[in-house]
């Protein structure tokens, strides 16, 4: 059925997945990943992303069916060989000694150095380039405790790098960092990506993961499914991710949206596109319906440059306001 | 700041104050022998008294020999302890070691009575076997037990029971078995002569030796037992590894010196402190070499130089750990923090 089968990386058949053999998580995972992949593992609070993770890197034995990597069963290889082609970076970062950023890079050359761990030229030039890779040069002689959580984070992958693996498994790399962090790290792992090696981590963050991930594993009730995040959106994949709350997708938009308690129809007149914008998102938010027609009320947007101003105005009476805030604050109260 | 230049430096200096110490506590005592005076007796240009001879083979040298042995075995425990559990607080002894071996001392002492087994072989080797047992139980536990911070708990909860038990025991003990008890419980280094000597050694040196072999399986588990899967290390393995060593060493020591206290939990801070390290390969002989200054410095505090009295080497070990434990915790948070 695919054909390049042969060079898969992971491939997951029938496999079933949880802490203890009478509690499965999860069963029946069909799933596979290439060279040059990025996945994005995607699902609710406790549907087992961390578990099909840990699987997937032998912290927890598989309970049925195959964990394939390269073609070979994975408890095939002994910790050692799989460490040397698959690295894992977990969502938070583990309480350490205080050591330099040097010394914790260092850690990931474990898998290559012998008995002592003694490193040669070959580790060491692995070592700097992984902190090349994040940013972290000027940071080598620092202590560990001294950095911000994100740049410990960033170290911990600095040091998942420099094990050289094929594989890097991260669960939920981006909770912790902010959004120009986020999109760094992301880029950082799209180029590890671009070297012919594979990604896969998990993340509640839809919108960053389909910017760039290749694929999606979306675990939703005790299903999990895979493809393009553009195939699971003709699939309607993601309007049944989070069907049994009040979440809903809104597939033109790419974007998940609240149910708002609705309170009716308004209409919206104005020309500048940017004020136009922001006015709707407030209405919205709000949980009014947009109408260009009709409405119990007309929002009229007026003036232009920098100096704008927002009038209410039904039947009976007009109101003006000099900002979305102070006219969000007047329809709160007035319904 | 850059430690990898520091390192040698402070070797040398530890080294070297090792020596002297070792030659300051070799003359101490009521009847003056130097190291230099050992070594002409032994070139045979000048011979030692017969009663000097004497108190060089049954007390000096064994009392140095336990010093050394208990300074560089008892850090060595607490480091691994700190690794494995990734905690500052953890010593040689979290594990329930010194209570197994002091039920195994307070079962000889309080029932057979004190008398002749307290200075021979009844007391030294009960307490062995006590200190195995809670080896042997906590190997037991580390096979099932997936969780190793569980492991710890267990450990905590165990060492407390058998300290109840203990408790309950000394309560109907007479007063002599009592005194016998509180005796051991103090510590010394002084009553480990002879074949108990040889065979603390024989325990004691292999596995200290042993240790220095598997620094990188130490530094891989300073990240925690996943990340230490992740990079190859075989946790099971090494977990078992770490129980088995700390508990024959902490566990000698203890059965042959009774416990003593806060050198486990210190030195390791201290080396870490001196040698700005989180490197195993650097750690591990570095605390074995803090550990037996300290220990030699305490034996030498113990002794009250210039008196004829002593001081139990438990108490003077503890004084001299809490004060550097403090100091490092409170005012030096950034390189004692683990």
């Amino acid at each position: 059925m695919d054909p390049s089968a042969d060079n898969r990386i992971v491939s997951l058949e029938h496999m079933a997945i949880g802490y203890a053999p009478e509690k499965v998580l999860l069963s029946e995972i069909n799933l596979s990943l290439l060279p040059g992949e990025m996945v994005a593992l995607v699902g609710r609070n406790g549907t087992g992303k961390s578990t099909l993770l840990r699987s997937i890197l032998g912290f927890l034995p598989v309970l049925g069916g195959e964990c394939l990597l390269f073609g070979a069963p994975a408890d095939s290889f002994d910790l050692r060989r799989r460490a040397r082609v698959v690295s894992y970076v977990s969502s938070r970062v583990p309480a350490m000694p205080s050591m330099s950023v040097r010394e914790l890079v260092s850690l990931g050359r474990m898998p290559h150095t012998g008995w002592a761990g003694r490193q040669g030229a070959r580790d060491r030039e692995a070592v700097w380039k992984a902190m090349g890779e994040l940013g972290m040069e000027d940071f080598a002689d620092r202590k560990v405790d001294q950095l911000s959580d994100g740049e410990r984070h960033r170290a911990m992958i600095a040091r998942a790098m420099a094990q050289e693996t094929v594989l890097m498994v991260l669960d939920e790399p981006t909770a912790f960092l902010d959004i120009p962090n986020k999109y760094e790290l992301i880029r950082t792992l799209g180029r590890f990506r671009d070297n012919g090696r594979s990604v896969i981590f998990s993340t509640h963050d839809l919108e960053t993961a389909w910017l760039w991930a290749d694929k999606f594993w979306v675990i939703h009730g005790s299903k999990i499914v895979e493809g393009a995040p553009e195939d699971l959106g003709i699939m309607h994949v993601f309007e049944h991710l989070f069907a049994d709350s009040d979440i809903t997708f809104d597939p033109s938009e790419r974007r998940f949206m609240p149910h708002f308690v609705p309170r009716g129809t308004i209409c919206l007149e104005g020309e500048e596109p940017l004020v136009m914008y922001w006015t709707r998102t407030a209405l919205e938010r709000l949980g009014y319906r947009i109408d260009k027609h009709s409405g119990r009320a007309t929002i009229r947007v007026t003036g232009r440059q920098g100096e704008y101003g927002w009038q209410w105005i039904t039947d009976r009476e007009e109101k003006f306001f000099p900002d979305i805030y102070s006219l969000a604050r007047f329809l709160i109260q007035a319904e | 700041m850059k430690s990898p230049s520091r390192s040698p430096l402070i070797f040398v200096l530890l080294v070297l104050l090792l020596v002297l110490l070792f030659l300051l506590d070799f003359r101490l005592g009521s009847i003056r022998i130097t190291f230099p005076e050992m070594l002409a007796h032994l070139r045979g240009t000048q011979l030692l008294s017969h009663e000097q001879l004497i108190i060089l083979k049954s007390f000096r040298l064994p009392r140095l020999v336990t010093a050394l042995l208990a300074g560089a075995a008892l850090p060595v425990c607490g480091l691994q302890m700190q690794t494995l559990f990734r905690n500052p607080l953890a010593g040689p002894y979290v594990l329930g070691i010194s209570s197994g071996a002091s039920f195994g001392a307070a079962v000889v002492v309080m029932s057979v009575g004190a008398g002749g087994m307290v200075a021979g072989w009844g007391l030294a080797l009960s307490s062995w076997v006590g200190a195995g047992l809670v080896m042997v139980l906590l190997l037991v536990v580390s096979f099932r037990i997936r969780d190793v911070m569980t492991i710890l708990i267990l450990g905590i909860m165990f060492s407390s029971g058998l300290n109840a038990i203990i408790s309950i025991m000394q309560y109907f003990s007479n007063a002599s078995a009592l005194k016998s008890f509180i005796i051991w419980s103090m510590g010394s280094l002084g009553n480990v002569t002879g074949s108990q000597l040889l065979i603390m050694s024989g325990a004691v040196i292999p596995v200290l030796v042993f240790t220095l072999f598997y620094p990188k399986m130490l530094n891989g588990m300073m990240l925690g037992e996943e990340y230490a899967m992740s990079m190859g290390i075989r946790v099971r393995r090494s977990r078992i590894i770490i129980f088995a060593t700390t508990s024959i060493l902490a566990g000698t020591i203890t059965a042959f010196c009774g416990p003593i206290g806060f050198i486990g939990i210190a030195v390791p801070h201290i080396t870490r402190f001196l040698l700005v390290q989180t490197d195993h390969r650097i750690l591990l002989p570095a605390t074995m070499i803090t550990g037996m200054v300290i220990m030699l410095f305490s034996d030498i505090v113990s002794q009250l130089p210039g008196t004829d009295r002593m001081l139990p080497i438990n108490a003077v070990t503890s004084l001299i750990g809490i004060p550097v434990v403090i100091w490092l915790v409170i005012l030096n948070r950034k390189t004692a923090s683990f």
